[in-house]
């Protein structure tokens, strides 16, 4: 019986782990986000280094002329936008909008591109 | 051909209407943790270095310069320590301008001299730019006892055309430098740069006819 409580609890404390962590398992999150003062390729490069190390990152890409960075969450990461906003502040930048999107980086980029 | 003979401040007045130094278009220094290294190679100028950006407003780094007078007969060798720091930057929709100071410390050698002196070398540059338009001037100090190569530098440049920042880009550039103490003249030089996303790299040939190359690249 006591055997039976331990294994209930601890069945009971992984499925609420789970549900827990489901939402962040979802693939496709992404950020969208409109940044003044990109003019450069190394403008470019240096927001996509920084933010190509943060943990959560799959994927980033930087339009100069859209004033666009978008970043993919990795599959079961959460993005975190105070961290991406930070980065690019640090990297020199200033944000000014920051949006949630479903689409993968490779559809804004098509989305983006569709636009020139 | 002859180079200009023409006093500083008209060559400055005819580039100001253009406008930066042997640093270019991305500053004189990279982002926060990154190292940039530089080279600018010409018969009478070549001068490498490299810096560590610690803040995304700091950079600490070393490099050398070896100068050459226009008569070919005094030569100047400066090995300097240097810091780097972004004073100010307007971030624009479009655009962006900064304001750069710089300061070198070290020793410099010549060949009309015994020993070396002790130089510093503090400058300040300021550039402004846009996806398609580059326009800067700088101007550094290079003092010793009994020596002032003071030097100031404009530069200005258009892209041919838009492309995305992972693709090579062409730019056309056109330079006007000058160093007191080893040269009354003002180089004039015509570059042509490709910008990708880690590098550029600049050739031209001056009004002397000499060649010059001028690279780029960020770790």
């Amino acid at each position: 019986m006591k055997s039976l409580t331990t294994k209930s609890v601890a069945a009971y404390a992984i499925t609420m782990l789970a549900i827990a962590y489901l939402p962040l398992g979802l693939a496709g999150e992404s950020v969208k986000v409109t940044v003044n003062g990109m003019v450069c390729a190394f403008c470019a490069q240096g927001i996509e280094k920084r933010l190509t190390k943060l943990p959560a990152t799959k994927e980033v890409f930087v339009d100069l002329k859209q004033r666009t960075v978008a970043v993919e969450a990795k599959d079961g990461f959460k993005l975190d936008n105070k961290l991406i906003s930070d980065e690019i502040t640090d990297a020199g930048y200033d944000v000014l909008k920051m949006e949630a999107s479903a689409l993968s980086v490779a559809d804004i980029r098509a989305q983006l591109k569709s636009k020139k | 051909m002859r180079i200009l003979k023409i006093p500083l401040a008209r060559a400055f007045a005819l580039a100001a209407c253009l406008c930066a130094a042997t640093w270019a278009h991305a500053g004189p220094m990279g982002f926060k943790d990154s190292t940039m290294v530089m080279g600018d190679f010409s018969p009478n100028w070549r001068e490498g270095w490299a810096n560590y950006a610690f803040t995304p407003r700091d950079a600490v780094g070393a490099g050398g310069l070896w100068m050459r007078s226009d008569d070919q007969r005094r030569t100047r060798t400066f090995t300097e320590a240097t810091y780097t720091r972004l004073v100010k930057r307007w971030n624009g929709e479009h655009s962006q301008a900064n304001v750069w100071f710089v300061m070198g410390a070290g020793p410099v050698k010549g060949n009309d001299f015994a020993g070396s002196r002790t130089m510093l070398a503090p400058g300040i540059s300021v550039d402004y730019e846009t996806t398609r338009v580059y326009v800067s001037a700088m101007a550094r100090l290079y003092r010793a006892q009994g020596i002032n190569h003071d030097y100031g530098s404009l530069r200005a440049g258009f892209s041919l055309y838009e492309v995305d920042y992972d693709e090579v880009q062409p730019w056309l550039v056109l330079e006007a430098r000058r160093m007191r103490g080893l040269s009354d003249r003002v180089e004039i030089t015509p570059m042509l740069r490709l910008i990708h996303n880690r590098y550029f790299v600049d050739i031209g040939v001056n009004n002397a006819k000499q060649g010059r190359l001028n690279v780029m690249y960020i770790f």
